[in-house]
């Protein structure tokens, strides 16, 4: 059984609009870095959406089909309850932080899953030391650069400690030895027996992956050899 | 050069709460001078940038320059200034003015006052204050959107603007056509931000339990309750003063 598991989905953003996913499949196993690739617009995006819960609990859409999450469907679970085993580092960093200062951003998580004041400290720190982010703790992320908010945001995840990471696009806004860290964070995620699925546009983060899907014409594809 | 002075939010808010509650409470302008020299020594004390902060609201400044004048010169009562039967300026007048300007001056530095503390800071305060963490951070993260809803239509006025249109030296009744263009995509596209940043929030684990912990914990000090206690017994003395 697979930590991730989705059969026959069918998706369209409104009624009247064509479908954007036609009979999808995938089954993720814990553990597995899953790389996924298509075209702008295609829906990679949506789909991590879906995994996540955002899609129904959050934003609407035409859903059919089964996701599952650990055994259970998606559309069962609460929000709140997804997000104690996912956590999702969305394309834009100005959308997901919204807090005065670095510090602020990466204790928000977990404050909110009752992790206890003193392993909160601990978390940030390791987070902060992970993104290489240390000396902006007291920072406004307001005035950081773009590349950086998105470390800060993916701080902000590292911190809560989930199982599955969705990373939609981070490396996008990164330069050469930020994409290098963030490939190195998932690495040592992925060797804690975390999960990760990650859409990248540049092929160079592909190599990491155990596998590489290409969706395409609503569907998902193995590729091989790449 | 004065040291900052590190204060608790919370008794940021009690002097902050004390100034406005004397502003409105009085109408006496050597009261309300008082008041407002107080809070400019106080928000010298806290280095706040006074001319950056008024800076910032300067069209708001124009008005209530404007709303004084208007005050002034439409209150009856013993003429300053009369052209003909027509009483310019009255005494009654100038004091209203006055009196507002004041009054506006010090909510103003009261507020540069409580942003030298950041919104998690204040929330934290209420929070420990005992009000719902939910409610809390939604006031401050409505707040938050304030400047991002300027900051849009800023970026859509300069994109109007490279686009070879001169918003500013174009007839009014264009410019209002321009600006309702404007209105529905500066809508849209807010709602957009708001619906992401519900979505990161929301996966962040927000009202995952009933309580959460909090990573910032305060701690009111010494100087703090002799702040509290000054700003409380100052406010007291006032209104006896004032009242009897």
């Amino acid at each position: 059984m697979g930590i991730i598991e989705i059969y026959d989905l069918y998706f369209k953003h409104k009624p009247e609009d064509d479908y954007l996913l036609k009979g999808l499949n995938l089954e993720v196993k814990e553990g597995e870095i899953l790389a996924l690739i298509g075209q702008s617009g295609c829906g990679k995006s949506t789909l991590l959406s879906i995994i996540c819960g955002i899609i129904p609990h959050i934003r609407r859409g035409c859903i059919e089909g089964q996701v599952k999450l650990m055994g259970e469907e998606v559309k069962n679970i609460k929000i709140k309850d997804i997000a104690k085993r996912v956590g999702i580092v969305f394309q834009d960093p100005d959308s997901q932080i919204f807090l005065p200062t670095v510090e602020d951003e990466i204790a928000f998580g977990p404050e909110n899953l009752m992790v206890p004041r003193e392993e909160i400290g601990h978390r940030i720190q390791r987070a902060l030391k992970a993104v290489r982010m240390e000396a902006y703790r007291y920072e406004n992320p307001n005035n950081l650069s773009g590349g950086q908010k998105q470390l800060i945001a993916l701080a902000s995840i590292l911190a809560m400690e989930p199982s599955i990471f969705l990373f939609d696009e981070i490396m996008a806004q990164l330069d050469e030895e930020a994409r290098r860290q963030v490939k190195k964070i998932m690495l040592d995620l992925n060797k804690a027996g975390k999960t990760i699925i990650f859409v990248e546009h540049d092929t160079g983060a592909l190599d990491l992956a155990h596998r590489v899907l290409e969706l395409k014409d609503g569907v998902l594809r193995e590729l091989k050899g790449w | 050069m004065t040291k900052e002075l590190k204060l608790d939010p919370r008794t940021k808010l009690i002097i902050v709460l004390c100034f406005s509650t004397l502003g409105v409470g009085t109408n006496q302008i050597l009261v309300l001078f008082f008041i407002s020299v107080l809070a400019l020594i106080v928000a010298k004390l806290f280095k706040v940038d006074l001319k950056r902060s008024l800076g910032k609201i300067k069209s708001l400044l124009k008005v209530l320059i404007l709303i004084a004048l208007v005050q002034s010169i439409f209150s009856p009562g013993q003429p300053l200034i009369s052209v003909g039967n027509f009483n310019l300026l009255t005494i009654k007048g100038l004091e209203k003015g006055l009196q507002f300007i004041l009054r506006m001056f010090i909510v103003i530095v009261s507020v540069t006052i409580m942003g030298t503390s950041t919104y998690r800071e204040i929330i934290q305060g209420l929070v420990q204050w005992k009000l719902p963490y939910d409610i809390a951070f939604m006031v401050a993260l409505g707040i938050r959107f304030l400047p991002m809803i300027r900051e849009e239509i800023q970026d859509s006025l300069t994109a109007i603007q490279l686009r070879g249109i001169d918003i500013k030296n174009i007839p009014l009744k264009e410019r209002i056509n321009i600006y309702s263009y404007l209105f529905t995509p500066i809508l849209v596209e807010t709602l957009i931000k708001a619906e992401r940043l519900a979505a990161a929030i929301e996966m962040r684990g927000f009202r995952a339990y009933d309580s959460r912990t909090s990573y910032l914990q305060l701690k009111l000090k010494s100087i703090d309750y002799l702040i509290i206690f000054l700003s409380l017994g100052l406010i007291i003395l006032i209104f006896i003063k004032i009242y009897t």
